[in-house]
């Protein structure tokens, strides 16, 4: 189809003035939107001030892309028809509507868009329906000519882009409301940074007792307690990654769990661990006469003990005789290993004795079968004292993180101390430092805890810092007091020396009376007394075995390492 | 019932020589009326409209004089008709005499006043309605009945009605029904101080302004052709049709003043109105297009006269004009940003 010419120059001369008035309505859209995006911004701004928004960066940032979005939609939406752009015009520039008439009377008659028009000159009948239908198709022609000349005249710098004053001001307005919204220190943040650690405390917990559980689980069979105590671990750090936001009940569940296994803990698990050792020891010196077996390694001394009962039925009867003796100066140390390794004993002590050398061999078998069950129970003593102090950590760590947030910029300080004491021989001390801001105080506490012939110790010291912040950044609470670097070398204190830590070393009483107090107690001297030779072995591998703990650095269990092989008789 | 048609040599203009002729005639008016462009620029409207025009005034502000100043320079037949309360129809349109000729008696029709190309309706409220109503059937459709014969006017027929709303006593109010069929009510303006003097100069003096002839009845009723023939955008027509639904109480575009004070709006008469006359009105300017101006222009004398106020408007003295401005207020141009 072929458009009339003039039509065709109208349309052409119309289109740069309908980019102009795209711009002109862009620019207009444009300051709306603005003033919207500032507008969210700020109520956005004022929002987070009053409740925490854990979105609200998000938000902040997706604001000014939607209302990017949103400029983008509506200019496309906004692009003028060329109808419209000679509507805008006439009204601009005061044509009178000549072109938006000539464009919209071309619409209205289609057969009169195509060129070309019939003559203006030719013939008609007066006062006919064709004369009446030449004249109208003049007057198109003449309005087409007149809205060219008129569009051609037209000031091209019409349509320019122009900002609307009311959402102009109102953007200012907000822009500068905005400014002290986002700089002024809000109170929220320290909330949002508890809680965004609380999650990554939850997150770290969780992946801890969940390597716990997969530790406890680790080659064992049912009906193992520990196969049911690694099913419950992953329940709660299952619930601690789905819900790290309540962290009360976390605590709760966490606490009760651990409360229920220090219960099933045995306090006497290491007493009786050395105990057993030390008769594992003593039973293989018997049986090969030399110290065969220096780590108490029940086993071998069950192996030493079949050895033993082989070797009864050639003894004399004064090697039977001084064999019985050696047993029955084992019993106090039987003792503390288990009744039934103390009852086995004493029937082979009896047995030798009335020259039962059958009786004898039964109770050594059973002897070194109370060993070897000993150890197991020590063993699962030992986890579950583990378990029970990882879910210690957790609530403690899980807690620490509840608290209000302890960053911040600035400096302070803040110092604690702590002293133990000890009855016996147990001592403690630590010193710590922290950062805080503004001001910090420390306090310190020590603890300490031992028992005669046992060497526990326990040192805890707990500082906190309190602060003040000024303007011009996040203020930082009061602080917990934190031993810092030390927190990553040495376990914590508050469990050290207390029964069911591996660090717990119990003396191993005689029949002698146990004294407490400080300086030399007035019991008399027993078994209690313990050369460190004897117990070197259970310190350097209770060492090694606090060593395997992962938070502890390389540099510090090579110098326990060191320490130990310096000690080493 | 037979016609009697005369039609009118036609003959083919040009928009220039619309104009040309338009402006001619202005100029010639002038000659003789003193200012008053506005009133003589829509007198003219409504002559081009093949309308006709209810002129408003007190008393010596020139209205017989400008309609006969129209007929003069238009070269038309014009007749006077001063209406009065015991003035009868057929004074108007005639009546069927009985003559005698050679075969004998017989009834022959005597044309009224009415027949005439322009006819002067002097102080119409005058009459009684029945005498009005006389004008009905020769102001729409430009013929008229007597005795069941029908005898057609001659085009161009005008009808220039003048009324003087001071003297009201005795008086009968044009039915809406009358009123709805001019196509202007013209408000005759008393003249400013400059224009009087000159009055006194020409009125008063030995000389006599006079006129010539610048266009004659078959002139009128080309451009009267020529006029609805221009092209008329549907933005234009489109606005015309808002202005007159706004004039409605129960329209959503009415001004509160309409809605407090108006009982009835405009007839679809009035968008006609404005329509044609903002037509001739770009014509007579040299334009080939309907602007929306020349349909505001045009609102005040094309509306005013159609609607019609409650009590309360007229008890409150609120005139049409007001009205028809809030309208106008209320139904801006449509603009395009």
């Amino acid at each position: 189809m072929t458009l009339d010419p003039t039509l065709s120059q109208i349309r052409d001369g119309l289109r740069p003035f309908r980019r102009r008035l795209w711009l002109r309505r862009v620019v207009r859209d444009g300051t709306f939107s603005l003033a919207a995006v500032m507008g969210l911004e700020l109520a956005l701004a004022l929002a987070a001030r009053i409740v925490p928004l854990e979105w609200g960066r998000v938000a902040a940032a997706a604001i000014p892309l939607l209302g990017a979005l949103a400029l983008l939609v509506d200019a496309v939406r906004v692009r003028p028809t060329l109808g419209e752009t000679a509507l805008a015009l006439d009204g601009e520039q005061g044509l009178r509507d000549r072109v938006s008439s000539a464009l919209e009377i071309a619409l209205r008659s289609p057969d009169l868009v195509e060129a070309p028009l019939a003559a203006e000159d030719a013939p008609t009948a007066e006062g006919t329906a064709t004369e009446d239908a030449a004249t109208y198709a003049r007057f198109v022609r003449l309005q087409r000519r007149d809205a060219l000349s008129t569009l051609r005249a037209a000031d091209r710098r019409a349509f320019r882009p122009r900002l609307q004053r009311r959402p102009a001001a109102v953007t200012v307005v907000l822009a500068l409301l905005l400014v002290p919204a986002l700089l002024l220190p809000n109170p929220q943040s320290d909330v949002l940074a508890r809680r965004e650690n609380q999650r990554a405390a939850a997150e770290r917990q969780a992946e801890k007792l969940e390597k716990a559980a997969e530790r406890l689980a680790e080659g064992r069979t049912a009906p193992d307690p520990r196969l049911d105590l690694s099913a419950e671990l992953k329940k709660l750090a299952r619930e601690l990654r789905e819900r790290p936001e309540d962290l009360d009940a976390q605590l709760a569940r966490l606490g009760s769990l651990e409360d229920a296994l220090r219960a099933r803990i045995d306090p006497a698990n290491e007493q009786r661990a050395a105990a057993l050792s030390s008769l594992a020891r003593s039973v293989s010196r018997l049986s090969s006469g030399q110290d065969s077996n220096p780590g108490g390694d029940p086993k071998k001394a069950n192996e030493d003990l079949a050895r033993l009962g082989e070797k009864i039925d050639g003894m004399t009867k004064a090697e039977r005789e001084a064999l019985a003796a050696d047993l029955a100066g084992l019993e106090s140390t039987a003792r503390q290993a288990g009744a039934e390794a103390q009852a086995a004993l004493r029937n082979a002590s009896q047995a030798l004795g009335r020259g039962d050398a059958a009786g004898a061999k039964d109770a050594l078998g059973r002897l070194g079968d109370a060993l070897a069950r000993g150890a197991r129970n020590v063993e699962l003593n030992r986890d579950l004292a583990r378990t029970a102090n990882d879910l210690q950590d957790a609530r403690r760590q899980l807690a620490d993180a509840g608290k209000p947030a302890n960053q911040g910029q600035g400096q302070g300080q803040g110092q604690g101390q702590g002293q133990g004491e000890g009855q016996g021989q147990g001592q403690g001390q630590g010193q710590g430092q922290g950062q805080g801001q503004g001001q910090g105080q420390g306090q310190g506490q020590g603890q300490g805890q031992g028992s005669l012939g046992g060497g526990g110790s326990n040192a805890r010291f707990l500082g906190s810092g309190s602060s003040s912040g000024g303007f011009g950044g996040p203020t930082a609470g009061n602080k917990q007091f934190s031993t810092g670097d030390i927190d990553k070398v040495l376990a914590d204190f508050g469990r050290l020396g207390k029964p069911g830590d591996p660090s717990y070393v119990a003396g191993t009483g005689g029949d002698g009376q146990t004294q407490q107090g400080s300086g030399t107690g007035q019991g008399t001297p027993s078994d209690a007394f313990v050369p460190y030779t004897g117990v070197f072995q259970d310190f350097y591998d209770f060492a090694i075995t606090s060593l395997e703990r992962s938070t502890v650095p390389l540099g510090v269990k090579d110098y326990v390492r060191d320490y130990f092989s310096s000690l080493n008789p | 019932m037979t016609e009697q048609a005369i039609e009118p040599a036609a003959t083919r203009l040009s928009p220039e020589e619309f104009a040309d002729r338009a402006r001619a005639i202005e100029r010639e008016v002038g000659r003789v009326i003193v200012g008053q462009h506005a009133l003589v620029r829509q007198t003219l409207i409504v002559m081009l409209a093949n309308g006709h025009a209810l002129l408003e005034g007190v008393p010596g502000l020139g209205k017989t004089l400008l309609v006969r100043t129209m007929a003069e320079v238009l070269d038309c037949a014009f007749n006077r008709i001063q209406f009065t309360p015991d003035l009868m129809p057929a004074d108007i349109v005639g009546t069927n005499i009985l003559i005698e000729e050679e075969g004998g008696r017989q009834f022959r029709f005597q044309p009224g006043p009415i027949f005439a190309n322009l006819v002067l309706a002097d102080e119409i409220n005058r009459a009684t309605p029945k005498t009005q109503s006389a004008l009905l059937e020769a102001m729409q459709e430009q013929q008229v009945s007597v005795a069941r014969q029908r005898y057609k006017l001659d085009p161009p027929f005008f009808v220039l009605a003048t009324q003087n709303p001071l003297e009201m006593e005795g008086t009968y109010p044009l039915p809406e029904a009358q009123l709805d069929r001019f196509l202007f009510k013209l408000w005759v303006p008393f003249p400013a101080e400059e224009d009087l003097i000159a009055i006194m100069d020409r009125t008063t003096g030995a000389e006599t302004a006079t006129v010539e002839h610048v266009a004659s009845g078959a002139d009128l009723v080309a451009m009267q052709r020529l006029a609805r023939s221009v092209p008329i955008a549907p933005h234009v027509t489109a606005y015309a049709v808002s202005l007159l639904s706004a004039t409605h109480p129960d329209n959503e575009r009415a001004p509160g003043l309409v809605r407090e004070y108006v009982r009835y709006g405009g007839s679809p008469r009035g968008a006609q109105a404005l329509v044609l006359a903002g037509k001739i009105g770009a014509l007579m300017d040299g334009r080939y297009n309907v602007a929306i101006d020349d349909v505001r222009e045009v609102a005040l004398p094309a509306l005013r006269h159609r609607v019609i106020r409650n009590f309360e408007g007229e008890a409150e003295g609120i005139t049409p004009d007001a009205i028809i401005r809030s309208v106008l207020d209320a139904v801006p141009p449509p603009r395009v940003d």
